[in-house]
């Protein structure tokens, strides 16, 4: 699938921890180990947007392996 | 074999053969070698698939790339430069970093890693080169530019590796350190040392709660990165001022727990394998495990099959890793 946009509610789902997924691609989850903390402590929409822009530029960076497909589906169906 | 131990002659004859290689060896058997399209970590400990866990200062172990990759750049850094090295990581490929322990890159990338721009956006995996444990303080680890001849003892070198549009690069590691069922630990700021600790939000002197609570330093404290378990390895307590020193670095506002204690590391890696850790073995391109592993597990004389590879003074899956196997694979697309 397609990477979607980043104005999708499902980004700003994952990065302020309000839905947790279990994903496969591992540089996602270690950096999403970082974002989620950083935004849980700074839940400005400054960092939110901040850290949308980089989970979402790893994932269209990545996006023709298979695991990131499989995350992709996981989170955004 | 795409991993293998080599003689010092046997590793002449494949530079010479124009063999594309990435090695790890003492640094007396690297300096034999002849210039040619290699980048080699210095460290005389292995584990092999022959002999399993092993020391040598005459051995040097190659992870022979030449048949995946369709070509490659050594890229040299320093601890400023560094801060480019996703993003000029081959589009199509993988970025292969050896760092010599303890050098100011090396603290800095640990340190900085994780807010290097465009941080994982393309693979980068590799190891923190060492030296024989007798030789701590007397020689420093360092890496080599084979194509240069360049031996550096501070600063990174990265082997940019193009692959073919059909193959894809990814990297992945087996953690047997899990989350105990202990305090809370965080953390007031970044760094490799720390005198306080927040433990369940309380500020505590270090040093006095791991002797109090009587816990292994020889198990690592572990972070819940998004399902994945990170470890930060204690290097030790300096009694004089109560500060607790670390292999790697913690970072504020991170949550850590001491480790659950693993009993039996060659067994339980074993099972791991069997489990959840599901690396398609054929596609195992380089691996490398960590020294605390090898000691602490007695790895000398055992196998981690099908994982062989150097055994490292810290390990690199995007960031700085202790304790833990590292391992890339190439796959069909």
């Amino acid at each position: 699938m397609d990477v979607p946009s980043k104005t999708h509610k499902g980004w700003q789902d994952v990065v302020t921890g309000n839905k947790a997924f279990q994903l496969k691609f591992l540089a996602a989850k270690i950096l999403l180990g970082r974002l989620t903390r950083a935004v849980k402590d700074n839940p400005s929409p400054d960092n939110i947007k901040t850290s949308i822009d980089q989970l979402y530029n790893i994932f269209a960076q990545n996006a023709h392996i298979p695991s990131v497909q499989d995350d992709l589906k996981t989170i955004f169906g | 074999m795409r991993q293998e131990i080599l003689s010092i002659e046997d590793a002449k004859r494949k530079i010479i053969d124009g063999r594309k290689l990435l090695l790890a060896g003492d640094e007396d058997a690297l300096r034999q070698l002849p210039k040619g399209d290699w980048i080699a970590g210095t460290i005389p400990y292995f584990i092999s698939h022959e002999r399993g866990g092993l020391v040598s200062r005459d051995l040097i172990f190659a992870t022979d790339v030449t048949d995946i990759v369709t070509g490659m750049v050594i890229a040299q850094y320093d601890q400023n430069s560094l801060a480019r090295v996703y993003a000029e990581g081959p589009k199509h490929g993988f970025s292969f970093i050896v760092i010599p322990a303890t050098s100011q890159t090396h603290l800095s990338f640990a340190l900085n890693g994780p807010n290097y721009k465009s941080f994982g956006v393309r693979p980068l995996v590799g190891w923190i080169a060492g030296v024989h444990l007798d030789d701590l303080g007397k020689r420093t680890p360092k890496v080599f530019n084979g194509i240069t001849g360049d031996v550096v003892e501070d600063g990174a070198l990265v082997l940019q590796a193009e692959l073919s549009p059909k193959k894809l690069a990814e990297i992945g590691i087996i953690n047997l350190f899990e989350q105990g069922d202990g305090d809370i630990l965080t953390f007031s700021e970044d760094g490799f040392s720390a005198k306080y600790v927040m433990v369940n939000g309380e500020k505590t002197e270090f040093a006095p709660y791991l002797k109090k609570k009587k816990l292994d330093t020889k198990l690592p404290l572990v972070a819940d990165y998004y399902g994945v378990m990170v470890n930060i390895s204690f290097q030790g307590v300096d009694e004089a001022d109560g500060t607790v020193k670390f292999y790697a670095p913690v970072f504020s506002g991170i949550r850590y727990k001491h480790a659950k204690p693993v009993a039996d590391y060659v067994k339980s890696f074993g099972e791991c394998l069997g489990k959840e850790c599901g690396a398609d073995t054929d596609q195992v391109v380089f691996s490398c495990n960590c020294i605390l592993n090898y000691l602490y597990s007695e790895l000398e004389n055992k196998k981690t099959e099908p994982f062989v590879g150097p055994v490292t003074f810290g390990e690199i899956a995007y960031q700085l890793l202790n304790q833990t196997l590292v391992y890339l694979e190439v796959k069909d697309l």
